[in-house]
């Protein structure tokens, strides 16, 4: 077999000029020039002509060898006219194994090969084609969601200023309702203080006097005397007129100021007369206690509603802070992840369902129902020219053996938003797929189909 | 993604720490056959040879031994095999019921040579072994053999007294009439009666014993045997395997002996006799002038004393000795104990190590001749997830251009845990699969162990159970024990019907969606049992006759034996299967590739990977490897690539990985260390036609691929414990690098007068020496021997099949003498048709400058388009001109190129066929 090649190659020297050498581009057709002698590409060493490729290595580099697989380090250049031509090892070079698919590496092997170059490029190129349609298609929906990102940017940023204002609205409310309700205490403090000292004298003398004067004219008569008071040892004995005029100071009639510094004392500290048991004096005490239940109710009445206004603050803060973390995470430059945001993406690979909810967390649950997080929405991890490729989600659930779930998520461009493929590699390292307009970069468009001719 | 189940199981045996737990598995102590036996300790023998019954005929000797503590009669056979081998086998007389002898693991019932007697008196006789004045000497009273020669006794049984054979017996406490069955049989009643009269005390354990949970009924109570060996002279003694311990077998008088039961090990400790997955009871001992080994023929399980009167003496106190010459001889004793069955000994005389070799593999066999992409480099994984998976790690082999000949499937491949079937989802569509693999010219394995599914919806169970192949429990019914799937039945491969119907369930139509490039693996055939008593099976569960006892180290053993044989019948006979194995015995040689098992990603435990592997190779399995990375835990990078430096010179070369480590693909550690690996796969796939070499001569000779120095030095003392270094053949010399952040490693260089080259620089280093050898990340130590001659193939492709037909290289490596000599075998790779003779096998030989091929094997027919390509010299000097002259009388000048700094001489080009008659002469 060895005496065929050779035979070949010395066949193919007598056409000196028009000889192609086997295995190396056009490019690289200066080095191989046909002259005397050879010299290696880098230079370590010259050899005859007849020496390259002749399927012995005498370069250490390989380079006399491109079309045989003589040379551990070569490599054979498939032309592959109609496709993409491409290095291989050199040792594919007549393995029984069709590697270019111009079949130029096979010459002298038992395998079949056929040139595949024509299909494979019409093939690549449709795929270019749809991959182009897809690219153009999903920039223009990227443009889309940019735009709405943008809008719904500003529409989240609105609605943070509104947040905002109502916050500062609810604060200003918050003060008014702190300060009526500190009054409302005040009261009730006050109160509650009377009922345990002043109100024991002052509040006695006062509704003594009241209760003295029935027909409420601030002065206590004679007739009312009679009414309501009597003799200490004989109580079914009224007052005579005299025994009243005499109680009243010798008049027949008696002021609050004057009661309180004459018969006061004479019904409360002396032993001739009392005023009749009746259930006047508890009727007074009722008034009393109405007074504080008032204030009472009052006091948690304020109470109940700055609550309230607290609970709203609270609650617009809290939407507030949420808001500012989710407009703190990068959305890309122009905004153009922001949609993804509190969407869900779900996909069934065999028993599980997985759930990718962007920015948020990855889940996966089983048939049975049990759901198991994978991670949390961690950072960008793509590549620095391509820092929006990947995403990371960290910190799921433990798993048994140390460490917890993570998944790392790869977005590829395309006209849809939905979760592709789903994978473990490792035990509890997912890696999945993700495809979104959003992905879809222009540059891609500059690649083409590069051609020999 | 893994079942709950499992989980919970692994989490329940991880339970706190990371190592072994031992408390799952017997001391000598906690097994009451060997608490028994350790018991007694040497003193005179109670066993008495009646040389009145001795029978002598022209191919054994029989003769009656008496025991006269308790009357019962044992008999002895004795018969001289042919190639120097001694058989010894002590039985019962009358046992109550026949005792097991382990059947299949001899290839045949080996010839004889005569026997004959010398002499002959009262105290004993004397026979002749043949021709080499070797002797054996019969003593009488007590009971002792000694074989000799000339002067010399190169081995002693029973001298020591501990010749023990427990009779089997009716129970006494609960036992019913025994008379029924018993009163024909006058000697038996006698016995019986003796041995009441004697008082035989009734030991725990003797009937009944519990281990943790576990209950062990006896019904057949006690039956263990025991016999010691003495070695006069002997220091050194090897064998034994399977343990993770050094490659020279330590003394155990301070500890328990050496366990030989195969085991499910989950995570096993280094440097101890603990047992583990496989056992080969065959010890080899060897001093400076002689190597003999023991081979116990017993199944069961059984436990290896060694001591040593020079243990425990320093080296000046042996020199002490030496100088005042009033020394005993150093000698070593060796007692082996097994639960049940017979004595049934094979005494290789050897005298050499190649001899007891060709010894070994006259009894059992040699190592199969594997497939040769088998010996490439193999890739996997606990598990390859789906059938995308596969692909992409496919083209991830080729994109960073490594080879790799097999892709492996582990578990969780299958449908549920059941055995030939896929996953309907991850694996629909295999042959899809295995096609896309055979067009890249490579092959796969997926795992099939032996628990089936109780699933009465699974065809392989259905079948099981309607034919009755299962193993029975105690009670009669089918034994069932957990594991992968759950519940689990294990069929009975004791039965040659089972393995049979098991071999053809290998057939393509039987086995859906195999092809002729999948391959099998045999896992878990310990059998290990999760909830079984040491993660195994119960020892009182039944095969047929005999109880699980008796058999239990020969259950892997026939699981790979059937496997392999429906590897064989699928293709008609003609293709070379491949099967590798967990559990194994002697004789599992013949069946394929045995690994280490589940080892940690530890740098112990790739140290210890070589002296695994030496033992192995020392007891007929030279296929044998240790998962490279480790298969528990997570290698750092330094340790992978270290790692893949080892076992790319070690013989099975598999990468293997736990379900829970990070993945750990060649290319997953960044550039330089892909280069690493990449560089390392490749120097394995060049050396191809060296192993396969190696390979074809271990299925002829038994001779060990992968072999410790004192094989090929055995007057070399400082190669006799060495196992930090090892050979491949006889003329690679490995010293791997097993340190972390090593510097350097220290390789001695066997040979006075000899000569090693560094495979990478040509250097050349004198013999008989320690080298110290700087290392970086890229050095793996490699030396070939002066004087030889190794054939390479320089261009690796993909796979070695791809590789097929490429061109050599002959390393020629010149000895002081300036000559140098070696082999090169070629054949289709893959079939049984070497059998036929259709293989080239040459001598190659450099002699008073000539280069020639001479045919070793002129009937053999076989034409290969692979030539010859270039010739590498080394240490030779500048010729004037090279000249060629090939068969048909034609002679050419070849062009040459001379590196005088390094003394190599390459022949550029010379072209002749690989299979052709050549010369080339060097002026």
């Amino acid at each position: 077999m060895r005496f065929h090649i050779v035979i070949a190659a010395v066949f193919c020297c007598g056409f000196a000029d028009s000889r192609k050498i086997r295995g190396i581009s056009s490019s690289y057709k200066r080095f191989y020039r046909e002259r005397k002698s050879f010299l290696c590409i880098d230079g370590s060493k010259i050899i005859p002509f007849e020496q390259v490729n002749d399927d012995y290595c005498d370069c250490d580099d390989g380079s006399d060898e491109p079309g045989t697989s003589a040379c551990p380090r070569g490599r054979f250049y498939c032309t592959n006219l109609g496709f993409r031509p491409h290095y291989i090892p050199s040792s594919r070079v007549n393995d029984g194994i069709c590697d270019c698919c111009d079949a130029s590496d096979e010459y002298n092997s038992h395998a079949h090969c056929q040139n595949t170059c024509w299909n494979l490029g019409q093939r690549e190129r449709a795929y270019v084609e749809g991959q182009m349609r897809t690219l153009d298609e999903g920039l223009q929906l990227k443009q889309q969601l940019i735009e709405e990102g943008v809008l719904l940017w500003r529409e989240k940023q609105a609605q943070l200023r509104e947040l905002q204002q109502a916050a500062e609205d609810l604060q200003i409310k918050l003060e008014e309702h702190r300060r009526r309700k500190n009054e409302a205490e005040q009261t009730l403090k006050a109160l509650e203080a009377g009922d345990s000292g002043l109100r024991h004298h002052n509040n006695t003398i006062t509704s003594m006097f009241q209760l003295l004067d029935s027909n409420k004219d601030a002065r206590i008569t004679v007739d009312e005397l009679q009414a309501k008071v009597t003799v200490i040892h004989d109580e079914g004995r009224l007052l005579s007129e005299d025994e009243a005029v005499a109680l009243l100071g010798g008049a027949h009639q008696m002021d609050l100021t004057k009661f309180r510094h004459t018969l006061w004392d004479i019904l409360t500290k002396g032993d001739r007369v009392k005023i009749k048991d009746t259930h006047g004096s508890e009727d007074s005490t009722v008034g009393e206690d109405s007074h504080l239940k008032a204030a009472d109710r009052a006091a948690k009445w304020e109470a109940t509603n700055l609550k309230k206004v607290e609970e709203a603050y609270d609650t617009v803060n809290m939407e507030i802070s949420d808001l500012q973390k989710k407009l703190a995470i990068d959305y890309g430059t122009d905004w153009e992840f922001l949609f993804l945001n509190s969407q869900c993406y779900k996909l069934k690979v065999y028993e599980y369902t997985y759930t990718l909810c962007p920015f948020n967390q990855v889940t996966q649950e089983n048939t049975a129902g049990t759901q198991v997080s994978l991670g949390m929405w961690g950072m960008w991890a793509g590549a620095p020219k391509n820092h929006y490729s990947q995403m990371v989600y960290e910190n799921g659930e433990p798993c048994w053996q140390g460490g917890s779930r993570s998944a790392t998520v790869t977005l590829t461009c395309g006209t849809e938003t939905a979760l592709r493929s789903v994978k473990e590699p490792s035990k509890c390292q997912y890696i999945m797929d993700f495809q979104t307009p959003v992905a879809c970069q222009p540059v891609l468009k500059q690649r083409g189909i590069h051609s020999e001719l | 993604m893994m079942a709950s189940a499992f989980i919970l199981w692994l989490a329940v045996c991880l339970s706190g720490s990371w190592a072994v737990d031992r408390g799952n598995f017997k001391t000598c102590d906690q097994s009451a056959f060997c608490k028994r036996q350790r018991a007694l300790k040497p003193t005179e023998s109670p066993y008495r040879a009646l040389l009145e019954t001795m029978e002598l005929t022209n191919t054994r000797l029989t003769l009656q031994l008496i025991n006269d503590n308790n009357k019962v009669r044992l008999l002895l056979e004795l018969y001289r095999l042919q190639g120097n081998i001694t058989r010894v086998k002590i039985n019962e007389l009358k046992p109550l019921k026949p005792r097991y002898e382990v059947p299949d693991v001899l290839i045949r019932e080996p010839p004889t040579e005569p026997l004959s007697l010398l002499s002959q008196d009262e105290n004993g006789v004397v026979l002749s072994l043949g021709a080499d004045s070797q002797r054996v000497i019969v003593s009488a009273r007590p009971f002792r053999l000694d074989i000799m020669e000339g002067r010399e006794v190169l081995m002693s049984l029973n001298s020591r007294g501990l010749l023990a054979f427990e009779h089997l017996r009716i129970r006494k406490d609960t036992q019913a009439e025994p008379e029924a069955e018993n009163k024909e049989e006058a000697d038996q009643t006698n016995q019986a009666e003796v041995a009441k009269e004697e008082g035989e005390k009734v030991d725990d354990g003797m009937w009944e014993e519990t281990f943790k949970s576990h209950s062990d009924s006896k019904p057949n109570g006690p039956s263990a045997v025991s016999l010691d060996f003495s070695l006069p002279g002997v220091e050194h003694v090897y064998g034994i395997p399977e343990h993770a311990d050094t490659l020279r077998l330590k003394t155990t008088d301070n500890g328990d002996p050496y366990r030989l039961y195969n085991l499910d090990v989950f995570q096993y400790e280094l440097y101890n006799p603990m047992a583990l997955y496989g056992a080969v009871p065959v010890m080899l001992a060897h001093n400076a002038q002689r190597t003999t080994g023991i081979f116990w023929l017993n199944a069961a399980e059984t436990w290896v004393d060694i001591s040593s009167n020079t243990a425990g003496k320093t080296v000046f106190g042996k020199m002490l000795d030496y100088v005042q010459g009033s020394s005993e001889t150093p000698q070593t004793d060796v007692r082996w104990i097994s639960e049940s069955g017979i004595i049934d000994v094979f005494i290789m005389l050897g005298p050499t190590a190649k001899d007891v070799f060709s010894q070994y593999a006259s009894l059992t066999g040699t190592q199969s001749f594997p497939p040769l992409s088998s010996l490439a480099y193999h890739q996997c994984r606990w598990n390859y997830n789906d059938q995308e998976d596969v692909k992409a790690v496919d083209m991830g082999f080729d994109e960073h251009d490594i080879p790799y000949d097999f892709i492996w499937l582990d578990i969780e491949h299958t449908d549920g845990k059941r055995y030939f079937t896929w996953d309907p989802h991850k694996f629909a569509t295999p042959k899809e699969m295995l096609q896309g693999l055979m067009d890249k010219k490579r092959k796969m394995v997926a795992i099939v162990d032996p628990h089936i599914k109780v699933d009465s919806s699974y065809k392989i169970h259905n079948e099981i159970r309607s034919r009755g192949y299962y193993i029975k429990n105690k009670d009669g019914g089918d034994y069932e024990g957990w594991c992968w799937p759950g519940s689990a039945g294990y069929p009975d491969f004791t039965r040659a019907d089972m393995r049979s119907w098991w071999a053809s369930m290998f057939a393509y139509d039987q086995y859906e969606g195999s092809m002729e490039n999948l391959y099998t693996w045999n896992d878990m055939n310990e059998p290990s049992v999760f909830n079984g008593p040491e993660v195994t099976m119960h020892k009182d569960a039944t095969h047929g006759d005999w109880e699980h006892r008796d058999v239990h180290n020969l259950y892997g053993f026939y699981v790979q034996m059937a496997t392999a044989e429906g590897q064989i019948q699928r293709s008609g006979g003609v293709e070379r299967p491949f099967v590798l194995t967990r559990a194994f015995f002697a004789g599992s040689q013949r069946y394929g590739a045995v690994w280490t098992g589940d080892n940690a990603a530890e740098w112990d435990h790739l140290k210890i990977s070589i002296p695994m592997c030496l033992s192995l190779g020392l007891v007929g399995i030279s296929f044998c490897g240790a998962d490279v990375g480790g298969f528990f835990k997570t290698p750092s990078s330094e340790l992978l690539v270290r790692w893949y430096q080892t076992g790319a010179y070690q013989p099975f070369f598999r990468a293997h990985a736990h379900l829970d480590t990070p993945r750990r693909e060649p290319w997953l550690f960044g550039p330089e260390n892909t280069a690493l690996i990449r560089e390392a796969v490749r120097q394995r796939y060049t050396l191809l036609p060296y192993w396969y070499l190696q390979f074809y001569h271990t299925h002829r000779t038994g001779e060990p691929v992968m072999r410790p120095l004192w094989v090929e030095y055995p007057q070399d003392p400082a190669t006799f414990a060495l196992d930090d270094e090892f050979l491949i053949g006889r003329d690679l010399l490995v010293h791997p690098v097993t340190e972390e952040g090593a510097r350097g490693v220290t390789a001695y260089l066997p040979g006075k007068n000899e000569v090693w080259f560094d495979v990478n620089t040509f250097q050349k280093h004198n013999g008989a020496q320690n080298l110290y050898i700087p290392v970086t990340m890229n050095s793996i130590p490699v030396f070939q021997r002066g004087g030889s001659i190794i054939p390479r193939k320089l261009r690796v492709r993909r796979s070695s099949t791809c590789m097929e037909h490429d061109p050599y290289t002959l390393y020629v490596a010149l000895n002081p003498q300036r000559t140098a000599e070696g082999e090169l075998y070629i054949d289709d790779g893959h079939t049984f048709n070497y059998e036929k003779k259709e293989f080239v096998h040459r001598r190659l030989s450099f002699v008073s400058n000539i280069l020639s091929s001479v045919d070793l094997a002129p009937d053999a027919q076989f034409t290969t388009p692979s030539w010859i390509e270039r010739v590498v010299i080394l240490g030779a000097s500048k010729p004037s001109n090279v000249t060629l002259k090939t068969a048909d009388g034609q002679e050419s000048q070849l062009e040459f190129d001379f590196d005088s700094s390094m003394s190599v001489l390459t022949l550029r080009k010379p072209g002749m066929n690989a299979g052709a008659d050549w010369t080339v002469t060097l002026k």
